[in-house]
């Protein structure tokens, strides 16, 4: 593995960020997710939360109990030990979650209201977006937004647009969309800005009074599978 | 000997009010936003007036306007925004410790000042948490975690302390001098102490002297999740440029405190109903105590901004938290 410099920031008075090169890289985002592990493991109860994204990862902690010059040093031991691995592989490997995530999407105009405004500005017919975006792999980068919300990369090139210009008030739940590199499904009604290729019949968490568990975790693989629009409304009517 | 029992029951209701604690900080790699109590200054004091712990969950009301009942006794301390409470009809000692006995109404007036009222009842809230904590933030409330959003009509559960409480608290209508801490807060022009980014150090000194020489009013549209602030000088020239110097730069998670320059848009401090990651240019963050301070500030109040050392702000938080232990 290439060494590359890893930008280590105190942002605030119990935040520090690391920052990775601005790539979207799925090697460079199991080395940031192996830090999050050990860092958690290192610090276990000084620390308040890890939250990984495409190349960083803010640390919270308790800045009391954890003089920030010592903390830095350790975060950048932390950082080095990563990139020195020889055995890089099978570091990542372990981390790496077997199972691939399948996600049913039916991606029927109905439902995917921008699918045929994305076959036309891509220049590609609706068979071969629905190709393009259920061909590949995914790897889960970051959670956030909202709660659920997981943006997974690398889409197709053929398929990159910006967002919408005039973001909905209403994107509804199980919405599968892209914007730029990314696609995601929203979890739940919101706002949103992305174009809306299909949707799922799925949850994309589930919660009881204790926990709340996403379908899709960082550092998981995802991949779509295209379902007919008789499958899903029988998929959703099950649910 | 502890009992639960309904303690408080919402009668009138004409703005928003909510049980807060110290937040799910601790949530945010689930993409929770950390909430929490928006002026912790204020909701510290009134756990400690009553000798809770510091995290017990209170309600927090903004721009007053609440009458509540009580269907049993309860004691209760006041701080915040200051809203001309009163007890059946008598005036009460604000910052103050009282006690309501069954049937009794406390009733909150708009307040002159400031925004976020807290009203900590002895032994605490007991409303059903989330992940950790009781806060309830606006924007996730759809999703029907935790407690229901209060209304009218709303029953607030409390831990009844059925041995009685030594606190001392006040008669309604009586006068005795209260130690109001208006020493905290500044009004109406708060300079806020921030601690600079990467991104800060490589803006030119006459782009950085521009920033810190403007004085900002607080903008209408601002809440529990963003402060925008708003300018006679547009600071496109200043965000335009900062946009340019990060337009290769992904989403990245964003801390309570931090400042971000939208392109075509004001600058937005990002408060306690935060978002977790986001993908402005990010020109520092402010230090905490200044953003309780801040979090009681009302549109078309103003702010300015200062540099100040992470050194410095973890000086400032400590010797905070330090009052309150």
């Amino acid at each position: 593995m290439n060494s590359y410099n890893i930008d280590i920031t105190a942002v605030s008075e119990n935040a520090v960020l690391l920052e990775w090169p601005e790539v979207i890289c799925e090697m460079q985002h199991q080395h940031i997710l192996l830090c999050k592990q050990q860092i958690l493991a290192q610090y276990s109860d000084k620390i308040i939360d890890v939250i990984a994204s495409y190349n960083s990862l803010m640390v919270y902690y308790h800045f009391e109990q954890l003089p920030l010059s010592s903390f830095i040093s350790g975060l950048s031991k932390i950082t080095q030990m990563g990139q020195g691995f020889q055995t890089v592989a099978s570091a990542e490997n372990a981390l790496l979650s077997p199972v691939i995530i399948d996600i049913p999407v039916c991606y029927h105009p109905s439902l995917g209201i921008d699918i045929e405004e994305v076959a036309r500005q891509t220049n590609c017919t609706i068979a071969q977006v629905i190709k393009l975006h259920s061909d590949k792999v995914y790897n889960a980068f970051a959670l956030g937004f909202t709660p659920g919300f997981c943006y997974l990369a690398t889409l197709a090139k053929k398929l990159h647009l910006s967002r919408r210009e005039n973001p909905r008030i209403a994107v509804p739940a199980g919405a599968v969309a892209i914007a730029e590199q990314q696609t995601a499904v929203y979890p739940t009604n919101s706002p949103g800005g992305w174009h809306i290729i299909g949707q799922t019949p799925i949850a994309m968490y589930q919660a009881s009074s204790h926990e709340f568990e996403p379908t899709v975790s960082v550092g998981q693989q995802v991949r779509f599978v295209p379902i007919s629009l008789d499958d899903y409304h029988n998929m959703a009517a099950s649910r | 000997m502890k009992s639960l029992t309904n303690g408080l029951t919402i009668e009138k209701l004409n703005g928003h009010c909510a049980i807060q604690d110290q937040g799910r900080d601790h949530q945010q790699h689930l993409g929770f936003s950390g909430s929490g109590a928006a002026d912790l200054y204020a909701f510290y004091s009134a756990n400690k007036l009553l000798s809770n712990s510091l995290n017990c969950a209170a309600l927090e009301v903004m721009m007053g306007q609440i009458q509540l009942k009580a269907n049993n006794t309860c004691t209760f301390a006041i701080t915040g925004a200051d809203c001309f409470a009163q007890i059946n009809g008598l005036d009460i000692k604000h910052w103050q410790v009282h006690t309501l006995y069954k049937g009794d109404c406390l009733t909150l007036k708009q307040p002159k000042n400031n925004i976020y009222t807290y009203i900590a009842i002895a032994g605490g809230i007991n409303s059903t948490p989330w992940l950790d904590s009781q806060s309830q933030t606006y924007t996730e409330q759809k999703l029907a975690f935790g407690h229901p959003a209060l209304k009218v009509g709303s029953d607030i559960p409390v831990t009844h302390l059925a041995t009685g409480s030594t606190i001392k608290s006040q008669q309604a209508g009586q006068t005795t001098n209260a130690q109001l801490p208006e020493s905290f807060y500044q009004h109406p022009l708060l300079t806020l102490r921030f601690m600079p980014s990467p991104l800060w150090h490589k803006m030119t000194t006459q782009q950085q002297r521009f920033f810190l020489q403007q004085t900002f009013s607080i903008s209408p549209n601002s809440n529990r999740m963003g402060y925008r602030l708003a300018n006679k000088n547009p600071l496109t020239q200043l965000s335009k440029p900062m946009t340019v110097l990060e337009s290769n730069k992904l989403s990245k998670p964003v801390c309570y405190g931090a400042i971000q320059l939208p392109a075509f848009n004001s600058p937005l401090i990002l408060m306690k109903e935060r978002q977790t990651i986001g993908g402005y240019p990010n020109i520092g963050t402010v230090m905490q105590t200044d953003l309780y301070r801040l979090s009681q500030m009302r549109p078309g109040e103003q702010v300015k901004f200062i540099t100040t050392t992470i050194a410095q702000a973890q000086q400032q938080l400590a010797t905070f938290n330090a009052r309150f232990q």
